[in-house]
């Protein structure tokens, strides 16, 4: 092996040659630099860029995740049939369970209707803006994003809640044509404000990074948290609507405890991207504050 | 014999040589590996090894003159974009990385699997710290025993790529 560099003889040309090189290189480093800072100070700079990507990246993505999905299907479906009579057995039961908890649901619901028509309480009406799959992740970084197979062209914009079935998934970040990056819930960056379920007490989420959620309460005081208790929404700030179930709780710690999101990215099938809760609360948060 | 001899034929060591766009193939064996950040992985930590990375780094340490160092710049632009790192940090790190291997390949006395493997590592290391780090100015803060696990995985998957990188450039040569 040829150590690069250290004499390239007496010719002038190689010699400025290797100069230059250094020139463009220690250039190029002083050039990363600034566009590192300009990604944190102004990351909106960035998004036609990002956006693109997104788009040219996900044909491959989509039909990538298409025969994982299949592959999976495979494995999983032929293990449906071993004990199929046992399983049948247990889901008979499990519905049966389910149908007496759903007619009480039906009935608190119908209740809660005649509630809120007696208060007068008024909610505008909400639609789902698009239905996706989620069809990737950022598998090498401490940031949690995933891949949503739905973009613009489907009516997404930066900033929606994005949910599952199963409960909240994050919101979007960054939205191109084709597909859009969603920040999960279990990101570092992600606070959103939640209620215990029981008892409603308000708390707050913050993501770790690793899959799991920090749990704190707003006022400080005795450990609220029970294990498996339940975190949903509450609404404050205006992005997410209230009552989307977030997280189970699985551990407790000092003052809060660790929760892992109820809807797993890797394992739902279909997410719901919607409007914000309230745009005008939002857009009220975002402007600059004035000087009085 | 006669002409026969000046016939190209496979295996004719006379004839062979590189292939076509031989300069080319590290840096677009890098970009290719960077674009494995499309597969559809939903990962809950984010430990899986950067190929980028992986393949950029097994270049370097095979062939001192496998690209000049600037073209690192681009490379690390394309990683940046389409890994939704925080765009900048590869298009700094990866051309001041082959800065510093050049001024490492100056003082090393001797080079085997081992120490490439080591150098490998630091570089790995630096790389996932920097990355954290620069997530922490970004507002997402995380322990440090959370991205720990994810130099490891690079680490041991460097021979891998290693691996890759050695068999390409001997079918690039044409050997």
């Amino acid at each position: 092996m040829v150590a690069s560099g250290a004499r390239p003889g007496w010719s002038r040309r190689a010699q400025y040659g290797l100069f230059f090189g250094f020139v463009a290189t220690v250039a190029a480093i002083v050039i990363g630099l600034f566009m590192l800072v300009l990604s944190l100070a102004a990351p909106q700079s960035y998004a036609a860029v990002r956006g693109v990507a997104l788009d040219v990246t996900a044909p491959a993505t989509n039909a990538l995740n298409e025969v994982a999905t299949t592959a999976t299907g495979l494995v999983s479906g032929a293990g449906d049939y071993w004990n199929a009579a046992g399983q049948n057995a247990e889901l008979k039961a499990q519905r049966a369970a389910l149908l007496r908890r759903m007619v009480e649901a039906k009935a608190i619901l119908l209740e809660n209707q005649e509630l809120k028509r007696a208060l007068a309480l008024r909610e505008r009406d909400r639609r789902t803006v698009a239905t996706g799959r989620v069809v990737g992740s950022s598998f090498t970084s401490p940031r949690r994003f995933a891949i949503l197979s739905v973009g613009k062209r489907d009516g997404v914009a930066v900033g929606m809640p994005v949910r599952a079935a199963d409960g909240l998934i994050g919101r979007v970040i960054d939205a191109g044509q084709l597909a859009s990056r969603v920040l999960l819930v279990s990101d570092r960056a992600n606070i959103v404000p939640a209620r215990l379920v029981r008892g409603g007490l308000p708390v707050i989420a913050t993501g770790r990074g690793d899959g799991s959620i920090d749990v704190r309460p707003l006022e400080v005081g005795r450990n609220p948290f029970r294990k498996n208790d339940i975190i949903v929404t509450s609404g404050t700030g205006g992005l997410y609507p209230p009552l989307w179930p977030i997280a189970r709780i699985v551990r407790l710690d000092d003052d809060g405890a660790i929760a892992v999101p109820l809807a797993d990215p890797g394992q739902v099938s279909f997410a719901l991207v919607e409007p914000p809760f309230e745009p005008t609360a939002i857009a009220e948060a975002a402007r600059p504050e004035e000087p009085r | 014999m006669g002409r026969s001899a000046l016939t190209p034929s496979r295996g004719a060591s006379l004839t062979r040589g590189p292939r076509p766009a031989a300069l080319a193939i590290p840096a677009i064996s890098v970009l290719a590996a960077t674009l494995l950040s499309v597969l559809p992985v939903i990962s809950k930590h984010g430990w899986w090894p950067d190929a980028g990375l992986l393949m950029l780094l097994g270049w370097r340490l095979l062939r001192a003159d496998a690209w000049p160092a600037w073209v690192a710049a681009p490379l690390g632009l394309f990683h940046d974009v389409m890994t939704a790192a925080p765009i900048g940090l590869s298009v700094a790190l990866w051309p001041a990385f082959m800065l510093a291997l050049d001024v490492i390949d100056r003082r090393t006395m001797w080079r085997d699997y081992w120490v490439e493997w080591m150098l490998a590592a630091v570089f790995i290391g630096l790389f996932v710290v920097a990355q954290w780090q620069v997530a922490a100015w970004d507002g997402a803060a995380v322990r440090f025993a959370s991205v720990a696990p994810s130099i490891l995985v690079g680490i041991v998957c460097f021979p891998i790529a290693a691996f890759v990188v050695a068999r390409l450039d001997r079918w690039r040569m044409g050997r």
